[in-house]
């Protein structure tokens, strides 16, 4: 099965229905993105699928073969994801971290769709779980950036 | 005068009433005739055993008869009746606490009469009004399993807790008389070998109807073949809602090929529907490990069953969601989209699409409350434990947004299965709760 992942193509020999995370983290080495929950409630697994976020440890992955995935490892190979990053690091966000190379694959999702979002959509679309409590650094991040956008 | 005159008519009735008693006791005590009453089955061909097991795996006894992790068949499991609790009983060949003693005959009145040794009624939780339809060849088949494919076990029966006087078993007997039918399965002539077969298994052995099939007042299937409209129709059980098998477009097997009808019995899993509920265990202990051809045969029968469009309602027909503010659209945008799609239309065939599932296109809510609530069981498909499951929402989400994304979900996509009641979420809730002093317990199946 061909995977392409941050432009790259890669070969894996794995079941239909393995999740993307393993894939991801076990095969091909790339442990920037996180397992939490395993059930799809947490979001330290979101990656980007063709753009839109997908949490990882639910999706099969011969679901997402051809199509282009993103993970934190080229994030910044991204204008937008560029931004998010440093938008992270000007607002030190990340408290112990595990969660959020989760949060800022749903940031960047978020306003690839939406360039500048209003509060309302910034806490509709930002639902991931951060055990540390970021929330409020998150979306102060997240304000800046759709502040950047206005201006 | 008048005296004597009211004696001599109380004599005159006195006799046909104690007739009528005499009849009455004889037929209610009596044991049936057994086809095997001749027969002494005293060696067993391996090669008959492991047909008696695969008997066993058509009929799922293990699903009643067995607890997890205490011996097979050992019996145990708690069941709901309309009078009281009754407990799966103990079927290994231990000759004190099982069946070690059945002879052949007796094991054939039990499985297709409900009728234990001395005249001794069972509750048809036990599906012998299905069972009756077995083979003189299959109950010979099952016996021999019974016998010596299955491992003694000493765990002892544990008494119904019904109190006297509804735990007399002789009424029963006349709700036989009324209900449970008496013959075995003959082929209808008209049809061909595999519909035939087919048939012989859905009434039978895989006892279907038991979940499938609504029941009467008097807990007695409305039909039990396909004489019957009733019979498959879908029916609400244990806080599930068992869908329709018949041909209904919306809440039954309409829309689903042949091949999928078999790759669902035996994966588990199709583009439809993934197996969840009461059906996981007759999955995973029945259905996976039924041969191809006899899947065919069920796959065959069943898409013979007409569907009703008056109960089922006008065909489902995908509708891309338009903008919605409801609080049920961002609940399921940030709860249920990750797995089942923005779309709706899920990763067949491992998340279920919602969009034109029966969960919501039934009126009956009942399942779709139930796995927001509890999530689902595991399913274990040819050994392998599934990747994917349904978490439970239970401490998640309040019942006022259980029912909101359910309402949400039912109402979008073309689903019109409609708006879900918080109270009867929390009453779900409630039931579904093992700390709970109402828990739903197991009932008829």
């Amino acid at each position: 099965m061909e995977l392409r992942i941050n432009q790259k193509a890669y070969q894996v020999e794995v079941d239909a229905d393995t999740p993307l995370l393993w894939v991801i983290r076990d095969d091909l080495g790339m442990t920037g993105t996180k397992y939490g929950c395993g059930l799809a409630q947490c979001g330290a697994c979101s990656v980007l699928v063709d753009g839109n976020v997908v949490r990882a440890c639910v999706t099969p992955v011969a679901a997402v073969a051809g199509r282009e995935i993103t993970t934190i490892e080229a994030i910044e190979a991204d204008d937008v994801g560029k931004r998010v990053v440093a938008a992270w690091v000007e607002h030190q966000v990340a408290q112990c971290g595990y969660c959020q190379s989760g949060q800022v694959m749903a940031a960047t999702a978020l306003l690839k769709h939406t360039p500048a979002p209003t509060t309302a959509q910034i806490d509709a679309a930002m639902v991931n779980l951060c055990r540390c409590g970021t929330y409020n650094a998150i979306h102060t991040a997240m304000d800046d950036l759709a502040k950047q956008e206005r201006a | 005068m008048n005296t004597r005159r009211f004696a001599r008519t109380a004599g005159w009735l006195a006799l046909p009433c104690l007739i009528a008693a005499g009849l009455l006791a004889w037929y209610v005590t009596r044991e049936p005739a057994s086809p095997f009453e001749q027969e002494q089955a005293t060696t067993f061909d391996p090669a008959l055993v492991s047909r008696g097991e695969y008997v066993a795996r058509l009929g799922d006894c293990v699903a009643c008869h067995s607890l997890a992790g205490k011996a097979p068949f050992a019996g145990g499991l708690e069941m709901a009746t309309p009078l009281g609790t009754i407990h799966a009983t103990n079927i290994t060949p231990d000759p004190g606490v099982g069946i070690g003693a059945y002879s052949l005959a007796d094991f054939d009145r039990a499985v297709r009469q409900g009728v234990a040794p001395g005249g001794r009624r069972l509750y048809p939780a036990m599906p012998y009004p299905s069972y009756v339809k077995l083979s003189d060849d299959d109950v010979r088949a099952l016996y021999a399993f019974f016998m010596k494919g299955v491992q003694p076990a000493s765990e002892p029966n544990i008494p119904s807790a019904i109190p006297w006087p509804l735990n007399m078993r002789w009424p029963i007997a006349l709700w036989n008389g009324v209900f449970a039918p008496t013959a075995t399965y003959a082929a209808k002539p008209g049809q061909d070998a595999l519909w035939n077969r087919g048939a012989y298994i859905v009434q039978g052995p895989g006892h279907c109807g038991s979940c499938h099939t609504p029941r009467g007042l008097a807990f007695n299937e409305k039909a039990l073949d396909e004489t019957g409209t009733p019979f498959l129709a879908g029916a609400l059980l244990d806080g599930w809602y068992a869908p329709s098998l018949r041909q209904d477009q919306n809440t039954g097997l309409g829309r689903w090929s042949e091949p999928q009808i078999v790759q669902f019995l035996k994966t588990g899993r199709n583009p439809h529907a993934v197996v969840y509920g009461s059906m996981t265990e007759a999955f995973n202990n029945s259905t996976q490990f039924m041969a191809d051809d006899d899947l065919a045969a069920i796959a065959r029968y069943l898409k013979s069953l007409p569907g009703d469009p008056q109960r089922d309602g006008a065909p489902w027909q995908y509708q891309a969601a338009a903008t919605d503010t409801r609080p049920g659209a961002h609940l399921y945008a940030t709860r249920c989209a990750s797995c089942h799609g923005l779309d709706g239309k899920g990763q067949p065939d491992w998340m279920p699409p919602l969009a034109g599932a029966t969960s919501a296109l039934a009126k009956e809510a009942a399942s779709a409350i139930n796995i927001t609530l509890n999530g689902s069981q595991r399913i274990v498909a040819a050994g392998v434990p599934d990747a994917y499951r349904m978490p439970a929402f239970r401490e998640q989400l309040s019942d006022q947004e259980i029912a909101q994304v359910l309402t949400y979900m039912r109402s979008t996509w073309g689903n019109t299965g409609g708006a879900v009641d918080a109270r009867d979420v929390n009453k779900l809730r409630g039931h579904t709760d093992p700390a709970s002093s109402s828990p739903i317990i197991l009932h008829m199946r």
